[in-house]
């Protein structure tokens, strides 16, 4: 696989999307620029590709573009300038209508968890479910399912204001993966836990990228880039200025 | 995937929870749509009746023709058969001399002795016509008389096309300001609803932050929002229609002077089935409005 690195920032563009290669990767930038104020850009000609099953991890300093590059993923934004393609689709161009049938194969994990507190946890995580007409008896048994993987089970029928940041996080992590996606962005999932439910969230969600789902992960904590020494992708005023591929050539 | 029933039970009971969740918020809007929809009946019912009265006097709108003398009864009653078959005439009746002496006797009281003197009834028999509801112009009128007097036996015509004229300008008068102010009170009412429920919208802006994240369709998100506006505005109509009710019969009778005035001894009628049913759906609609128009402002931000 190559990267933006590899190939240079800055080398010239590619108009059109390379359909040939559309589909052997989860998700590929190119060129892809970002600007909300005209003259600031969040991201700068980023071209990266993300091949299915891959754990990676971007990183870089606060403002160095990390969530800028998961809401373009997701297709909670357009690239100002660019193509992105997700899961064979073009992102950059789909109409709003198409954005709901692309996120319901994307799994995203948030810092503040972004849980509803009016509901139960049970209901939290089958929120997914409720939005794809699952069958109400077969959601309840998959969303059991889901939390007895967390180990949260046994808290289905609380608020998730009565959980530990920890637990939270859990639950945002099973609402995210009950539809099995095919990627999974996390944007600082560990930044409001202790180093302890650190790891153990970050076990969560690199166990999936075993099971073949594309995971991204926007971190601050090197502690968390030596311990799982995949590939590392840093970025600095919205460029790509490192990518380490995971050591050994794997995933 | 859950069927169409099963995803219309999903979509009430999130609809309900949402007013749950913000009851404070779903009071205001069910209040303003009751509210509204008070003034808006109140003065529904002020134009009902009001139309009633005017579509009594419009009864009084008449062609007379008077009959040649000497006519047998068989021709008599085959002009009769005529008339009512000249366009826009409802009704036709034969008015005979006498019938005509005894009418001039109840209208004129004691000056009745002026025509006893004449030894001999001098009224002639006549054909009374009352025009069908929409043939009550002056136009009509002019029309229904013209073909009247080409009738054989028909001596003479007579219409009150003056005062046709201002009936049916008071009858547009009243139906123009019942649409006119009905449509001020409706905008308004929508206008105050969509923003309430736009308050709803936005304290559950989390929610539909997150319905987007996990693939919700813009319709999924909608939906309850859209029940929500129209269960408030049924509330809302069925609060309306309950206090309208309170207020007609608890405080009207202490107007029956005035209303005695106005409607000229006709007693006040509240509405009837149909018209309630209106005010209902009228309520619910304009909570489906108010919402759509929240959900769509909200969508474009």
């Amino acid at each position: 696989m190559r990267s933006g690195a590899e190939r240079g920032v800055g080398a010239p563009r590619a108009p059109v999307v390379p359909v040939a290669s559309v589909g052997e990767a989860a998700a590929q930038l190119f060129h892809v620029s970002k600007s909300y104020v005209a003259g600031t850009f969040a991201l700068r000609d980023v071209s990266l590709e993300f091949a299915r099953g891959q754990l990676a991890f971007l990183t870089g300093p606060s403002g160095a573009g990390k969530t800028s590059l998961l809401r373009l993923v997701m297709a909670a934004e357009r690239p100002t300038d660019g193509q992105i393609v997700v899961l064979g689709r073009n992102a950059s161009r789909l109409s709003p209508r198409s954005v709901p049938s692309l996120r319901r194969r994307i799994g995203v994990v948030f810092q503040d968890f972004k849980l509803l507190a009016r509901r139960t946890v049970e209901e939290n995580v089958g929120l997914a479910l409720d939005v794809v007409g699952t069958p109400r008896r077969q959601a309840r048994t998959r969303v059991f399912e889901m939390l007895k993987q967390v180990g949260l089970q046994h808290r289905r029928y609380q608020s998730p204001l009565s959980l530990s940041g920890g637990e939270q996080q859990r639950v945002a992590i099973a609402r995210a993966l009950i539809n099995e996606p095919e990627i999974l962005l996390a944007d600082e999932p560990t930044g409001n836990l202790d180093p302890d439910l650190t790891l153990e969230i970050m076990d969560l969600i690199a166990a999936t990228a075993v099971r073949g789902t594309t995971v991204i992960v926007a971190t601050h904590d090197q502690a968390l880039l030596s311990r799982y020494r995949s590939r590392t992708i840093r970025l600095e005023g919205g460029r790509v200025v490192e990518d380490r591929a995971a050591p050994g050539g794997g995933p | 995937m859950i069927g169409p029933a099963a995803r219309a039970v999903y979509f009430v009971r999130t609809s309900l929870r949402g007013i749950a969740a913000t009851p404070g918020t779903a009071l205001v809007a069910t209040g303003t749509i009751a509210v509204a929809l008070v003034l808006v009946g109140a003065f529904a019912l002020v134009v009902i009746n009001m139309q009633e009265l005017v579509l009594r006097f419009g009864d009084a709108v008449q062609v007379t023709a008077f009959l040649e003398p000497g006519l047998d009864p068989p021709t008599r009653e085959a002009l009769v058969d005529r008339a009512r078959g000249i366009e826009g005439v409802a009704e036709a009746r034969l008015v005979t001399e006498q019938e005509a002496l005894e009418r001039f006797e109840e209208g004129v009281g004691q000056g009745f002795a002026l025509l006893e003197g004449l030894g001999e009834n001098p009224l002639p028999a006549s054909l009374e016509l009352t025009l069908a509801a929409d043939a009550r112009t002056a136009a009509d009128l002019s029309r229904v008389s013209a073909a009247l007097a080409t009738l054989p036996g028909v001596e003479e015509t007579g219409a009150g096309v003056d005062w046709v004229e201002g009936y049916v300008r008071a009858l547009a008068l009243v139906r123009g300001l019942a649409l006119g102010l009905g449509v001020i009170l409706a905008l308004a009412t929508t206008l105050i609803v969509s923003n309430t429920i736009r308050l709803a919208v936005l304290s559950r802006r989390d929610e539909l932050e997150i319905l987007s994240l996990v693939g919700a369709s813009r319709a999924f998100v909608n939906t309850p929002f859209l029940i929500e506006g129209a269960l408030q505005g049924v509330t809302g109509g069925v609060f309306a229609w309950l206090l309208l009710y309170a207020l007609f019969w608890l405080v009207l009778p202490g107007f029956e002077f005035g209303l005695e005035l106005v409607l000229g001894g006709a007693s006040p009628r509240f509405f009837d089935a149909a018209e309630s049913t209106w005010l209902w759906v009228g309520g619910a609609g304009l909570g489906l409005l108010g919402s759509a128009i929240a959900v769509w402002s909200e969508s474009r931000r």
